[in-house]
């Protein structure tokens, strides 16, 4: 069962998956909850530091926001299917190793 | 004459395939924004519609081609590829408009597959198809999406709540409001660029059976780029409110802090398969992080009746289609010779069908202005959450 399980299951993609989807997902609603927090700290602040204080900490956290945002575009962009050498367009590259013939 | 009529069929089909990919879709990315108030639904779907079209064309990859590793390619690019291919593209559609119809969100990926494997084995023979590939490239990857996307949209949940207790009501939930509408967009984004791929990659198959671009350079021409592009767009821009409906309202009470987690988490999953090349239904991902947003709320307020439909359109997709696929394969065959005739007669078949579930749908339409929440103030959302009137104001 457990053979089975790690014929069918592609683990070396998948935990890279579950880690990048909870550094991505969970990251960055966090860290925009901390903008949204500093964004409040300058509104109530009754002093010039504090509120300065805040806004500092709103634009660190938008900017990993917008370093998130254009990792994404990178990823769509860079994607392993974009990095396939000249050679594989060909039609053998157009049939999937389990159909080519053994010879 | 026969095969460069049915050539224009299977153009026209995939187009079309491509608007009901596009509509069937606008869900995943903007039924959360939508049931939030954090867009109008007409502003949502046609920024979705322009990030479709833009994403059609960030990647520089090789369009991918369908059923990649589980359709023997020589079938396809064959003899019989185009009606093959024609037939594959018409099941799919069908299913997507039947379950439109009974406003389940469902995947059109997993469609086309289901069509292009019925279609093949009524055409030749199930020993065509790699079943080992197609549990381990699509069959796994549909059962764990929705738990990865909803285990980390669940977290991220819990945790946007805790913060807000530090927030305060009113900014956190007109602050995750404007999040929503960046998080929403790269999922469009990422849809854009996966989907109309895909279609792209059926075309660029036919023409290769047809012989009008080579297999040894193989590259997409620019007008199946810009049609593709297009009709997603298109299908993107008209809406799709049904499935909006069930996506945003009826899986759980969707608030803003809800919708901007279950939106970055499921983008983050999908752009993260799609970088590792692990391939995941972008719907299924949605799916299961607007249901795991709802868990990591509150468990009482996700509805499971509506879950449970979902599964088995789910479950039933890829048989579904597969059978429309071969239906409409065999009908076309039934004409034998004058393949051209059979494509003829499948397309207004097709054609009729989807006639038929709109003129149904007309009964119990959704529009946009009985989506539109833009008019509940984050307070207000608030107040309906449950929180009371003095903190909500606060």
């Amino acid at each position: 069962m457990a053979i089975l399980a790690s014929e069918l299951i592609n683990w070396s993609a998948l935990w890279k998956i579950v880690v990048a989807a909870l550094v991505g997902g969970v990251g960055v609603v966090v860290v925009f909850g901390v903008l949204l927090y500093g964004v409040k700290i300058a509104n109530d602040a009754k002093s010039g530091g504090r509120e300065w204080a805040g806004y500092a900490l709103a634009g660190v956290c938008g900017l990993i926001c917008v370093a998130a945002i254009v990792v994404g575009i990178y990823a769509m962009a860079e994607k392993p299917s974009s990095k396939k050498p000249a050679p594989k367009k060909t039609a053998a590259a157009l049939i999937a190793p389990s159909f080519r013939p053994s010879s | 004459m026969g095969s460069e009529l049915i050539l224009i069929l299977v153009v026209v089909a995939g187009f079309s395939f491509d608007f009901t990919n596009g509509f069937h879709d606008t869900a995943n990315a903007m039924a959360t924004s939508i049931a939030t108030g954090a867009l109008k639904p007409k502003v949502a779907v046609i920024l979705s519609a322009c990030l479709n079209f833009a994403g059609a064309f960030i990647s520089i990859s090789v369009a991918a081609t369908i059923a990649k590793g589980i359709v023997n390619p020589k079938v396809l690019a064959g003899g019989d590829g185009l009606e093959l291919v024609l037939a594959a593209l018409i099941g799919a559609m069908t299913w997507n408009l039947i379950t439109w119809y009974f406003t389940i969100p469902s995947s059109s990926s997993h469609a086309l597959i289901g069509g292009v494997i019925g279609a093949t084995i009524v055409a030749t023979a199930s020993s065509e198809i790699n079943w080992h590939n197609l549990v381990q490239t699509v069959i796994v990857p549909a059962v764990l999406s929705p738990f990865i996307a909803g285990g980390v949209a669940a977290l991220g949940t819990y945790l946007a709540y805790r913060l807000i207790r530090r927030l305060g009501q009113r900014e956190a939930r007109t602050g995750y409001r404007y999040g929503q509408i960046f998080s929403a967009s790269l999922v469009s984004l990422a849809h854009g660029t996966n989907d109309a791929q895909k279609t792209m990659g059926v075309i660029s198959l036919a023409l290769i059976a047809h012989g009008d671009i080579s297999a040894v350079h193989f590259s997409v021409p620019l007008w199946v780029k810009l049609g593709c592009a297009l009709s997603i767009a298109l299908g993107t821009a008209s809406g799709g409110w049904r499935i909006i409906n069930t996506m945003g309202n009826r899986i759980t009470n969707v608030e803003s802090p809800q919708g901007f987690a279950a939106e970055s988490s499921s983008a983050a999953v999908i752009l993260a398969s799609s970088y590792y090349g692990y391939p995941l239904s972008t719907t299924q991902v949605v799916s299961g992080g607007v249901l795991g947003a709802g868990l990591g709320k509150n468990v009482d307020s996700v509805h499971w009746n509506v879950i449970g439909q979902m599964l088995s359109a789910w479950i039933l997709t890829m048989p579904g289609a597969g059978a429309l696929g071969g239906l409409a394969w065999a009908i076309a065959d039934i004409f034998g010779a004058h393949a051209n005739v059979g494509a003829i007669v499948i397309c207004a078949l097709a054609a009729a069908g989807a006639f038929g579930l709109w003129t149904l749908a007309q009964r119990n339409k959704v529009t946009a202005d009985d989506l539109d929440r833009t008019n509940v103030s984050p307070v207000e959302e608030a107040e309906l959450a449950g929180v009371p009137p003095a903190v909500a104001a606060a």
